[in-house]
């Protein structure tokens, strides 16, 4: 249905094996400064490198600039300085033509799920391959087993509204892979549903990420860094710090604080 | 799936809004249709009367009869004439006693002169009255030639008027639909900003996010221009059953709808303004 200027070739994770790609980081943030306000910035020269295929849990207090880092990431902001650089395109350079072809290429989970109330769960699923023109019969398997994926199979035709919150995030997530994304954004996900339901929310992305996706999991909830050793980089004063073993104590004093 | 499709699912369940905007839209294309109609008739009469010109010649009194056949032969003989009837004094009277008027009755016999009332065909090239009349009237017997010049004249400046306050018509309606349009859209932009936040997201372009409003947009302006004609068309039959026999007698005219090429370029005109009513109003709004 489209055409136009393509960001890269579609990645399609798993199916592809490229030895110089391989090595190279997915994504890196150099010296990035990003301010809504001249008095108050929220980066301040990050910087930041993520392997293909790493689970990452980004955290820091509320306003720390997690959500602005991922906003930075599928092209909603832009950099005031520095630049990021996902699969070797410099992110704040595409031309506006070109963004609708960065973001197919990123999976997104929010919050707040951004789901058509009104629509069906299979509809709602359907927004990334629809906007991607494949034909009716593709999509429909592609939903089949993107809900499976998410434990929501069979459960295509209910309307999303009449779904719980944990269902209707397990939704959400279906839509971010059901593209293949080479790059999946979790904006605090968990943080509208119960403390057992955001264990299992997690566990959803994990799933993800052993079929070889990238995965940025944005959260405060420090609980579920406990879950499972992962890399933790924590925001803090602008910057990306690496937490390699797990949260130390100062910055797990500046999270309680939050 | 399609934009006709999107369109039709955004459109269902927004669908109060929609008929809303169709109304206001339909009423707006009624007015233009309405003035419309009227200028086509008038022109059709301005036409008609135009081409089949009409005369009186009326005689001094002491006219006789046989003077009045020989001049009626003259002109039956004239160039473009399709028929003269003669209307003697004494008929011309009783014309008017018929209507029971007892002033006019207690005229005298002079007051009712003879006349002739001839039909000329103009055909194509026109003037043939107008010589047959200022030829007529160097007769010494002929009192006056009344060609009815003047009315043509002014069912003409009828039509400018009418062709004027129509052109106008059109520019009040062309801000109306767009507006009404506009303002729809925008409204059902704001009702769907959860899908076209998600629909940008997931990366869909601009004018894939654009196109079913579009189509949104130009049904609305299509359908409520169709739905101003059809409500015209039931207008006009309702009019003509009641009073159209006796008002194509009186004019010499059965009246007409408006013609088929333009309720198509009405519709159509009403489908354009709304799809450009809708890409306008997303223009400033479609973005992050
Ligand atoms: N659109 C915006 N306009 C102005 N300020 C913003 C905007 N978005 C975020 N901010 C500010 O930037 C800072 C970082 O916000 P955010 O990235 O949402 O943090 P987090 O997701 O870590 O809670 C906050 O101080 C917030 O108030
Ligand atoms: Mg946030």
């Amino acid at each position: 249905m489209d055409s136009g200027p393509s960001f890269s070739p579609m990645l399609r994770s798993g199916n592809r094996f490229d030895q110089e790609a391989a090595h190279r980081p997915i994504l890196s943030f150099e010296q990035v400064h990003k301010a809504y306000r001249s008095d108050a910035p929220v980066l301040r020269g990050m910087n930041l490198s993520i392997q293909r295929g790493e689970f990452v849990f980004f955290t820091g207090p509320s306003g720390a600039g997690k959500s602005t880092l991922l906003r930075l990431l599928y092209a909603a902001e832009t950099v005031d300085a520095g630049r990021i650089l996902f699969m070797g395109r410099e992110v704040g350079r595409l031309r506006p033509e070109s963004i609708p072809f960065l973001r197919r290429n990123i999976g997104v989970v929010f919050q707040d799920f951004k789901l058509v109330m009104n629509w069906s769960v299979a509809e709602n699923v359907a927004m990334p391959l629809e906007v991607l023109g494949l034909p009716e019969r593709l999509i429909r398997t592609r939903i089949g087993e993107a809900l499976e994926r998410v434990g929501l199979g069979g459960r295509g035709s209910d309307v999303v509204a009449t779904l719980s919150g944990g269902e209707q995030q397990r939704v959400a997530v279906a839509r971010a892979i059901v593209g293949e994304p080479a790059l999946v954004l979790a904006d605090e996900p968990t943080g509208n549903l119960d403390p057992q339901l955001a264990v299992d929310i997690l566990g959803l992305f994990e799933d993800i990420h052993s079929t070889g996706v990238t995965v940025l999991f944005a959260t405060h909830d420090r609980s579920l860094l406990d879950v499972r050793p992962r890399r933790v980089i924590v925001l803090q004063d602008g910057k990306a710090i690496d937490a390699p073993n797990g949260l130390d104590g100062d910055i797990e004093d500046e999270l309680r604080v939050a | 799936m399609t934009s006709l499709q999107r369109a039709w699912r955004g459109g269902k369940n927004d669908w109060r809004l929609h008929v809303l905007s169709i109304f206001s839209v339909a009423v707006a294309f009624v007015c233009l249709a309405a003035a419309l109609l009227v200028v086509v008739n008038v022109d059709g009469l301005r036409d008609r009367w135009a081409r089949a010109g009409r005369a009186s010649i009326y005689f001094k009194i002491e006219t006789t009869e046989a003077q009045v056949r020989a001049i009626e032969n003259a002109v039956r003989a004239a160039e473009g004439v399709t028929d003269v009837r003669y209307v003697s004094s004494d008929e011309a009277r009783r014309e008017v006693l018929g209507r029971g008027d007892q002033v006019l009755a207690a005229l005298p016999a002079a007051a009712f002169p003879a006349s002739l009332e001839v039909m000329v065909d103009e055909g194509t090239e026109g003037g043939k009255l107008a010589t047959l009349a200022s030829r007529v009237s160097a007769l010494p017997q002929v009192e006056s030639v009344e060609t009815y010049q003047d009315w043509t004249e002014r069912l003409a400046s009828v039509l400018t008027s009418g062709v004027t306050a129509s052109l106008v018509l059109a520019f009040v309606v062309l801000g109306a639909v767009v507006s009404v349009v506009a303002s729809t859209i925008r409204l059902a932009l704001q009702r769907r900003r959860i899908e076209v936040e998600v629909l940008k997201l997931v990366g869909a372009t601009d004018s894939y996010v654009r196109r079913p409003f579009v189509v949104e947009g130009a049904a609305q302006g299509g359908i409520g221009a169709l739905l101003a004609l059809i409500l015209l068309a039931v207008l006009y039959g309702i009019v003509r059953e009641n009073l159209g026999g006796e008002l194509g007698v009186l004019v010499g005219m059965q009246p007409v709808f408006l013609p088929w090429t333009f309720m198509i370029s009405m519709v159509a005109l009403g489908s354009l303004l709304g799809a450009v009513a809708a890409w306008g109003s997303l223009r400033r709004l479609l973005v992050v």
